[in-house]
């Protein structure tokens, strides 16, 4: 019998995927296409966080600074340079992914806490400096229009459904890239860097070039995710990337469990519902406003405990145990 | 026999083409009991500490009016949502406000940053929501083509720069002496170095701009230093939130140089019950110079501070009333006013159209007039000029309140205003 590569059957089940968010598109209202939009973005940026820690072993607080950047260049090519903004997201990966790449020459050679201060510096002072500079446009920041959807879809298809299909089949194409770069060459040496890079660099591997080279991978995809983000909310603003932002990415980023991207759409999922749950829970239960104000952040940190007790490795590794 | 067949067959499919026909579709929001607006504001995080008070505010007049007996019989419902003060917070909260609680009009939403995302991800335009009293003084939102269902509260920024400007020269102790400008570098920024610009004004040095939310102690404190350098009492401008202000004048008490300085604050962040609540000392406040369009909010002698505490005494318990409550007040107030005036079959549309119509004549607080009219979304378009004392009460400058009136875009001076406010509804139940 004729047995399908891996790399079919991935591809496979994420033309699957694609066709099935597709369809569920259709038949949510515009609210949850709104909220999906944000559930595969966030799902994007959450897989850029596994690429560089889960994969690679870097550890980064300052990815909601890479996500600006991407998101920058962005509503600049839109703006100035006129550019589709199908293509105007392209070029936010790549600009993005340039910036991590030199960011990652420049960091090479630092490692845990330093690496994280380092990041931690990036996050809090990039979107002070994209104050300074006019085209950016100050805290009002610059517009990210993409546009009504395409005529051809029909009266019916609402701007929020050309969200959703932009921002899944974005992340989907991503993930599906980044899932076959980790079964290739790149993503033993990736993994081979995070378990021994002494034994690594025994073996003939580039430690500086390689984790250049994650990093900018995994900072093209955060700024595709960043794209994404401004997209959603139709324009770019420092004050869209705060620092909290990286911490959210992160707590997705251990509920779905760092080293595996199976999860990353529950991770996204989590970042969105929670707030709704929150405000549904506080107006049932009622209670008093600290209450209120203090159930998210409960919400988030019960979660990360249970998953870190219970489900350490994320529910990918779950559902491949219980197959 | 044959005829009347004829005839009820011609009633009978007569009757079957208007049942099918659809029914014109009733707005969302709107039932026969109830009204439902919405508001995204920051209720966490550090705006909060300014602005936190604003959505109970409200609910507290819109539960006074809905207490006696609503608008045309219908109950007021405040659905408030929390934006953190961050735009993607605000894009995702207001669009939940429309798809989801489905709202009939937003109503007091803040900020310029948060709320230019939050109306294009809200489609607002499209669904023509009405988007009642925006609290941001950045005059881009008086822009009709772009939001066309947008109305501003509070004077624009420009506008306050411009009367600053005429403050400065119209004061001997001020006119000869150096002046600086500290601003938020957003609308407060583009606004305020416009209206400055526009109203002749040049500073003895390039405005020092802070990034929203940027301004440590540290910074604080390194730009009060560089500025203390110009010989005499210079003027200092400070344009931002009150949470801003108070930074700075912290920094002036920690550097003593509290009397270093003739400073005046912008409307936005001169709230002295905020700044004293923030720990700004009694005595560094005293002597402030601020613009207001407002009376006072501690002036029990006005009567629409009068009524408005009353109901925060009754409908927000515990709340201490200051300027923030006063503004939430006045615009819930507009907004009851606005919605008796679309009628009792209350459309988005009509709302709008009243507003065009009859918003300049609204009764409200405010001591400049309104400026609605079908070309304008402008709201107040005036300034009065105080010396806040050691108590955080606003008095007029020089013993006398004059309100200039002036715009936003050209180099016109500011006039003395010849407006006389409306007399408060009675009992602050608008009958309009």
């Amino acid at each position: 019998m004729h047995k399908i590569s891996a790399n079919r059957k991935r591809l496979f089940t994420f033309i699957l995927l694609g066709w099935a968010l597709l369809l569920i598109g259709d038949r949510i209202g515009e609210l949850r296409q709104y909220q999906g939009a944000f559930v595969a973005m966030y799902a994007l940026a959450i897989a850029s966080i596994i690429l560089l820690t889960g994969y690679s072993g870097q550890l980064s607080l300052g990815h909601s600074a890479l996500m600006a950047v991407g998101a920058y260049a962005g509503a600049l090519s839109i703006n100035n340079l006129k550019l589709n903004p199908v293509i105007a997201l392209i070029v936010a990966a790549l600009v993005a992914g340039i910036f991590g790449l030199i960011l990652g020459i420049a960091a090479a050679r630092l490692s845990g806490p330093y690496l994280a201060g380092t990041t931690l510096a990036l996050a809090i002072s990039l979107p002070t400096i994209a104050n300074q500079f006019t085209i950016l446009g100050g805290e009002q920041g610059i517009l990210f229009d993409i546009g009504a959807p395409p005529a051809r879809f029909g009266e019916g298809f609402s701007q929020y459904k050309w969200f959703f299909w932009i921002s899944s089949l974005a992340a989907l194409i991503m993930i599906w890239m980044i899932s076959n770069l980790m079964h290739s060459k790149f993503g033993r040496v990736f993994r081979a860097l995070r378990d021994n890079q002494t034994a690594a660099q025994l073996a003939g591997i580039n430690i500086g070039r390689q984790k250049a080279v994650a990093f900018g991978l995994s900072a093209g995809v955060a700024g595709l995710a960043g794209g994404l983000l401004v997209m959603l909310i139709s324009g770019v603003s420092p004050s869209a990337f705060p620092l909290s932002l990286s911490f959210s990415l992160l707590t997705g980023a251990v509920v779905t469990g760092v080293y595996d991207l199976k999860g990353v759409m529950l991770g996204g999922l989590v970042l969105v519902a929670i707030p709704e749950i929150a405000d549904s829970v506080g107006s049932r239960v009622g209670g008093s406003d600290g209450f209120t104000m203090a159930l998210p952040g409960f919400l988030v940190s019960a979660l990360l405990i249970l998953a870190v007790l219970f489900l350490p490795n994320g529910p990918g590794k779950l559902l491949k145990k219980k197959m | 026999m044959k005829r009347i067949s004829i005839v009820s067959a011609v009633a009978v499919a007569g009757a079957m083409v208007l049942s099918a026909l659809p029914a014109q579709a009733a707005d969302p929001g709107v039932t026969s009991t109830e009204i439902k607006l919405g508001l995204s504001s920051p209720q966490t995080g550090t705006a909060a500490l300014s602005y936190g008070k604003l959505p109970k505010a409200m609910k507290a007049y819109f539960d006074y009016i809905n207490a006696n007996g609503g608008v045309y019989g219908r109950k007021i419902k405040l659905v408030a949502r929390d934006d953190k003060y961050l735009p993607t917070q605000a894009a995702t909260q207001t669009t939940n406000l429309v798809l989801n609680d489905k709202v009939f009009a937003l109503v007091g939403a803040l900020g310029t940053a948060t709320h230019t995302k939050a109306y294009a991800a809200a489609q607002l335009a499209k669904n023509n929501v009405p988007d009642l009293f925006v609290n941001t003084g950045f005059s881009g939102f008086d822009n009709k083509t772009k939001y066309p269902t947008t109305f501003l509260v509070l004077p624009s920024y420009a506008m306050e720069a411009k009367i600053i400007a005429k403050f400065i020269a119209d004061t001997p102790t001020l006119k000869p002496q150096a002046s600086f400008l500290i601003a938020q570098d957003d609308e407060f920024g583009i606004d305020g170095v416009n209206g400055f610009k526009l109203g002749g004004h040049t500073f003895t040095k390039a405005p020092t701009l802070y990034p929203q939310g940027g301004l440590s102690s540290a910074l604080a404190e390194g730009a009060l230093t560089a500025l203390s350098a110009a010989p005499g009492k210079p003027v200092l401008v400070l344009m931002g939130t009150t949470d801003t202000t108070a930074t700075l004048l912290k920094a002036a008490e920690k550097l003593s140089l509290t009397t270093k300085f003739n400073w005046i604050v912008g409307s936005v962040g001169g709230d002295a019950n905020t700044l004293l609540a923030l720990g700004v000392k009694s005595t560094t406040i005293d002597g402030v110079m601020a613009a207001s369009f407002f009376p006072d909010a501690k002036d029990t002698s006005d009567e629409y501070v009068s009524q408005f505490m009353k109901i925060n005494e009754k409908y927000n318990p515990g709340v201490s009333f200051d300027n923030v409550v006063l503004q939430a007040m006045n615009s819930a107030m507009l907004t009851v006013q606005a919605l008796r005036a679309a009628g009792k079959n209350l459309t988005r549309a009509g709302l709008i159209k009243a507003i065009e119509d009859k918003g300049s004549t609204f009764a409200g607080a405010g001591l400049a007039p309104l400026n609605y009219s079908a070309t304008s979304r402008v709201g107040y378009n005036g300034y009065w000029f105080g010396q806040l004392n050691a108590q955080g009460e606003l008095k007029p400058f020089g013993g006398k309140l004059t309100v200039y009136t002036t715009d936003s875009a050209t180099s016109a001076a500011p006039v003395a205003s010849t407006y006389a406010r409306k007399s408060i509804p009675k009992n602050g139940i608008p009958s309009n």
